[in-house]
């Protein structure tokens, strides 16, 4: 599913003394198929925008198009549910959206409400689950029986069983450990890779940027300030310092070996570094 | 959805309602309740509702704020302005159909009721409106202060009382992002006949409840790890005072109080 804004804005209560900007003038794109990283500072108007891409607010400027699916400030929220059951939303910490009393059931809840019938949403939640590595004896168990860990891969089930084409994850891995973070960003991009998803992917992590990244949206003070692919967006990096941005470790790598007078392609990920210096050091490329 | 609530919000401001010791405040609006039953002709009702007008100027927040307040306790003072009218059975008959009977009584009754009702909701809105929900509890705490001579945990009570207030934006955020959550799983909030609303909210509350009790547990942790204990000879960042202003506000009331009783005599 394409993405388009155009000159989106968005304002909390609208209309009272309360009255707060959240988005200005946003412009992006997003491409059908492919893995966009929305990057920026907390606050600066990303997960407002993500809330967009799901119908859950509506703007109160400009335009959205999400595939065939126009969004203008007069667009009713009931119009937007058809659209909903095609977009999977895993928000931050998406384990407080828990309820049921097993697991499976959970799982269940969200193909139940678009429309699928019980068996149909067995199967959808068991496949989910097996996708996230729910091995099936914790179908039957509570939830909140769960390690904090599990609790965050059966919330991110429940999403998926839902069979998005649009996926969209909202600092999906925060609070985990390392191994848990590898697992679930390699899970999503296999699974963007598989299914052909359209991924969002909202993150602080500059490394799964470089790594898995197609295309990159920067935000800051509610609007976009810069869009392209992670090469282009890397590639200035007295820039990103200004917008208190980390720039990928491979990247930091090359250019200081650049200083010492080793040049090499632009390099973003750490396999591709390694590749490029032994192939300069005369040695075979190394095993991914 | 909650945004369009105002009772029990603090809508900041520097008049001269906001800047009265919270004390003052909560002593006369809960006068107020018992006072405002002193009017029972035109003349009390027309002072009643001029105390309260030139109250809502003063905080300077204008009065439409205090209409949108009272328009969601709308269907309550409704239902019991009609309990009145079809109840009360004194008075000449006006009306009659089977079982239902409306009374001359009964219609100035309810109007009465309905006038009460508004200014009582209109008077204690001002109080939420312009004091800090904090200063309410220490202003609670500080007038419950006798009671610790026979046993009373007043530091426990205000204690609660702060954490309660403090905690409801908190689980009012949560509330909304947990309903974003579920709405992106296919729930639909205000759609569909009262039971299919009533069931959409399972899969709100329960997640609500379980965060707030983890939360309850956390906060209590933290505070014992500060070594935090009971009330005793603590201080306080925010001191209340009684000032020139507050003295002149409760006589204010006390004249407005004496105006309404001497309109029985009108």
């Amino acid at each position: 599913m394409a993405i388009n804004f155009n000159q989106v804005g968005f304002t909390y209560q609208l209309n009272t003394p309360f009255a707060t900007q959240g988005l200005h003038d946003v412009n992006f794109t997003m491409p059908e198929g492919k893995f966009t990283a929305v990057i920026g500072h907390t606050g600066s108007g990303k997960s407002t925008m993500v809330q967009h891409l799901d119908g859950l607010v509506i703007p109160t400027a400009g335009e959205i198009t999400i595939a065939e699916q126009r969004i203008v400030p007069t667009t009713k929220p009931k119009e937007l549910n058809k659209m909903r059951a095609h977009v999977g939303l895993v928000f931050q910490f998406p384990e407080a959206q828990l309820f049921e009393q097993t697991v499976l059931k959970d799982v269940m809840f969200g193909p139940k409400n678009f429309g699928k019938t019980a068996t149909e949403a067995e199967a959808a939640a068991k496949r989910a689950l097996r996708t996230v590595g729910m091995a099936e004896k914790y179908d039957e168990r509570s939830p909140f029986e769960l390690s904090g860990g599990q609790m965050r891969r059966v919330a991110i089930a429940g999403v998926l069983a839902m069979e998005p084409d649009l996926l969209i994850l909202d600092e999906p891995t925060a609070g985990l450990d390392p191994a848990g973070q590898e697992e679930l960003m390699t899970l999503f991009a296999r699974l963007q890779k598989e299914r052909h998803l359209t991924v969002v992917l909202i993150t602080h992590q500059m490394e799964y940027v470089a790594q898995y990244a197609d295309h990159v949206v920067v935000f800051e003070g509610g609007t976009v300030v810069k869009e392209g692919t992670p090469a282009k967006i890397f590639d200035d990096v007295a820039w990103l310092q200004e917008k208190q941005l980390d720039v990928p470790i491979a990247k930091q790598f090359a250019d200081k070996l650049a200083t010492k007078g080793v040049t090499l392609d632009t390099v973003l990920d750490i396999d591709a570094l390694a590749d490029q210096l032994a192939e300069q050091l005369g040695g075979s490329a190394h095993v991914h | 959805m909650f945004t369009n609530m105002i009772i029990g919000r603090y809508m900041p401001g520097n008049s001269w309602i906001h800047r009265l010791d919270a004390r003052t405040k909560l002593i006369l609006s809960v006068a107020f309740i018992f006072v405002v039953f002193f009017a029972n002709n035109v003349a009390g009702y027309v002072v009643a509702i001029a105390f309260t007008l030139l109250s809502i100027l003063l905080t300077g927040l204008g009065v439409g704020v205090f209409i949108r307040g009272v328009r969601p306790l709308m269907f309550l003072m409704f239902i019991t302005t009609l309990l009145q009218l079809f109840f009360v059975q004194t008075g000449d008959v006006l009306w009659h159909w089977a079982f239902l009977t409306i009374t001359t009584d009964g219609v100035t009754n309810s109007i009465a009721v309905f006038v009460r009702f508004m200014l009582i909701i209109m008077f204690s809105t001002i109080l939420t409106l312009t004091t800090q929900p904090l200063a309410v509890a220490d202003a609670m705490e500080s007038l419950l202060q006798p009671l610790k001579k026979v046993g009373f945990p007043v530091a426990e009570l205000a204690l609660m009382l702060s954490i309660a207030l403090r905690f409801v934006p908190t689980l009012m955020d949560e509330a909304e992002s947990i309903m974003n959550a579920q709405r992106a799983r296919g729930v639909e909030f205000n759609e569909g006949n009262i039971i299919s609303r009533i069931k959409a909210f399972v899969p709100l509350l329960i997640p609500l409840f379980i965060n707030a009790i983890k939360r309850a547990i956390e906060l209590g942790d933290a505070m014992e790890a500060r070594g935090y204990r009971g009330g005793d000879n603590r201080t306080k960042y925010r001191v209340l005072t009684w000032q020139k202003q507050d003295t002149i506000a409760v006589i204010g009331f006390i004249v407005f109080t004496v105006l309404l009783i001497a309109t029985k005599w009108l």
